[in-house]
């Protein structure tokens, strides 16, 4: 049996699988019971639960993905695990490239040298441990200030309010811009038709939508109108791909 | 009440942030331990000093956008799960905007908090099955000439858009300028990862809607 993904493998993927689970219901639970002392009404919190499911599974496939990706070179397991802690796709495909070529091996190959295996494990762990080592010091002091800050008076919760809404905004725009102007270093996801065309999709359906729920008063649709609108975008990417001539297809202009 | 709501949860969050510390370097030692293989020092430095550098002057950046809009539990959660920017960021926002209620509340902590949990766990779920039962046919609903393939490369573009729009309908006044900003920065530096990017376009919205509110313009 392949080294990388044995039973030792797998019983550690479980536990983190478990720590993880563990730590998300602790604050699932608690974060409920505070929210039936603030008052908020039972069905508000369903829909968030059920929107946000609905809004996790399409991304959480593409995550899958990056893990079927590295499997190549560092078996099933450890992607596995470094995807479900921490992880991000961009972080844990560079890291392991980074580690496994200065190796002189590359991701397409299997790796079949227990040290180098362990190797990149380490490699891949600490690279992304910043956060964790930050966090315990300066999160509390951040999100006082800010707290106080906005909650102040009127005129500083007016002001609250709108800075924090533009921070959402910038967050948005940064994807936006990338939509416009953006490229990659591997090529793939340059600003283009496609970008554009899904980025328009999405954000029409999501008006009509909305309009929709207004027009026919279908408050029950309205926490699902944002994945909906995200899967509507995500079609779309198929039907332009199955219907449009290649060179509209891969037309980019980054 | 209020500040005892968000000190007990800083207290549960700095706790299972040691926890997560402990369990995820114990990885590396578990495996380097069974099977008696440790990396070459001068190797792994090597290689340590390339993502070191990368990795961990974003993270301060990253630590510095995020943890003011995630909520104390939605960070805490957040950072040990990891996809920020393409999962639990826009999962706790689209969460809160959808209650109608502001980050930076209890109300809002509490909606951001079990939004980020379920995502997590739905995250969890869909990857250790996909692991375990899928990974056979996995490669075929992802490989170039899948039907599906182009669903899961724009899924980004889609996320966004959906979020997007809402915000943008509400406070349209606030777009423009860090879009632009974003536009033009990616001129110059066209491949710039979108966590960079992300510090820019967030700095360039909020000065503007400073300067927005300070001048009566919303």
């Amino acid at each position: 049996m392949d080294f990388k993904e044995n039973t030792f493998m797998y019983a550690i993927a479980l536990g983190v699988v478990a720590f993880v689970t563990l730590q998300s219901v602790f604050f699932i639970v608690k974060s409920w019971k505070h929210a039936k002392e603030l008052g908020i009404e039972k069905e508000k919190l369903k829909n968030t639960v059920v929107s946000s499911i609905l809004f996790t599974v399409a991304p959480a496939i593409s995550i899958l993905a990056t893990v079927i990706v590295l499997a190549n070179a560092l078996g099933i397991v450890l992607p596995w695990i470094r995807l479900t802690v921490i992880g991000n796709l961009a972080y844990e495909t560079t890291a392991a490239q980074t580690a496994v070529e200065a190796m002189g091996g590359t991701l397409t190959s299997s790796i079949a040298d227990k040290q180098q295996f362990s190797t990149v494990a380490w490699a891949m762990t600490i690279g992304s441990i910043a956060p964790l080592i930050m966090l315990p010091f300066v999160c509390k002091k951040l999100q006082t200030k800010i707290g106080s800050a906005v909650n102040k008076n009127e005129n500083a919760a007016k002001l609250g309010d709108a800075i924090s809404a533009a921070a959402f905004i910038g967050i948005i725009s940064a994807f936006i811009a990338r939509a416009l102007a953006g490229t990659t270093s591997d090529g793939a996801g340059n600003a283009g038709f496609m970008s554009i065309s899904v980025l328009i999709v999405a954000m029409v359906s999501m008006v009509i939508l909305e309009l929709v729920c207004k027009k026919f008063k279908l408050e029950k649709l309205r926490p699902f109108t944002m994945p909906i609108a995200m899967f509507i975008g995500m079609g779309s990417a198929m039907l332009f791909e199955a219907v449009l001539p290649e060179n509209i297809i891969n037309f980019v202009w980054r | 009440m209020q500040k005892n709501y968000f000190d007990r949860v800083h207290r549960w969050g700095i706790l299972w942030n040691i926890g997560a510390l402990l369990m995820l370097l114990s990885i590396p030692v578990l495996i380097s331990t069974y099977y008696g293989a440790w990396p070459e020092l001068s190797v792994l430095w090597k290689v340590l000093s390339k993502l070191m550098l990368l990795y961990w002057v974003t993270a301060v950046v990253e630590v510095i956008t995020y943890v003011p809009m995630l909520g104390a539990g939605g960070t805490y959660l957040s950072f040990v799960t990891g996809n920020i920017t393409n999962l639990k960021l826009p999962v706790g926002l689209a969460a809160m905007e959808n209650a109608n209620v502001r980050a930076n509340t209890e109300e809002g902590e509490v909606v951001s908090t079990i939004a980020i949990g379920v995502s997590s766990i739905t995250t969890t779920i869909i990857i250790a099955v996909g692991v375990l039962v899928f990974s056979p046919v996995l490669p075929y609903i992802t490989a170039e000439n899948s039907a599906f393939r182009p669903a899961f490369e724009w899924v980004l573009p889609a996320l966004f858009g959906a979020l997007g729009a809402s915000y943008f309908a509400k406070h349209w006044k606030l777009v423009p300028l860090p879009v632009i900003v974003g536009v033009i920065v990616l001129i110059f530096s066209p491949t710039m990862g979108v966590g960079t990017l992300m510090f820019v376009t967030i700095v360039a919205a909020v000065l503007g809607a400073f300067v927005m509110v300070k001048k009566n313009w919303l």
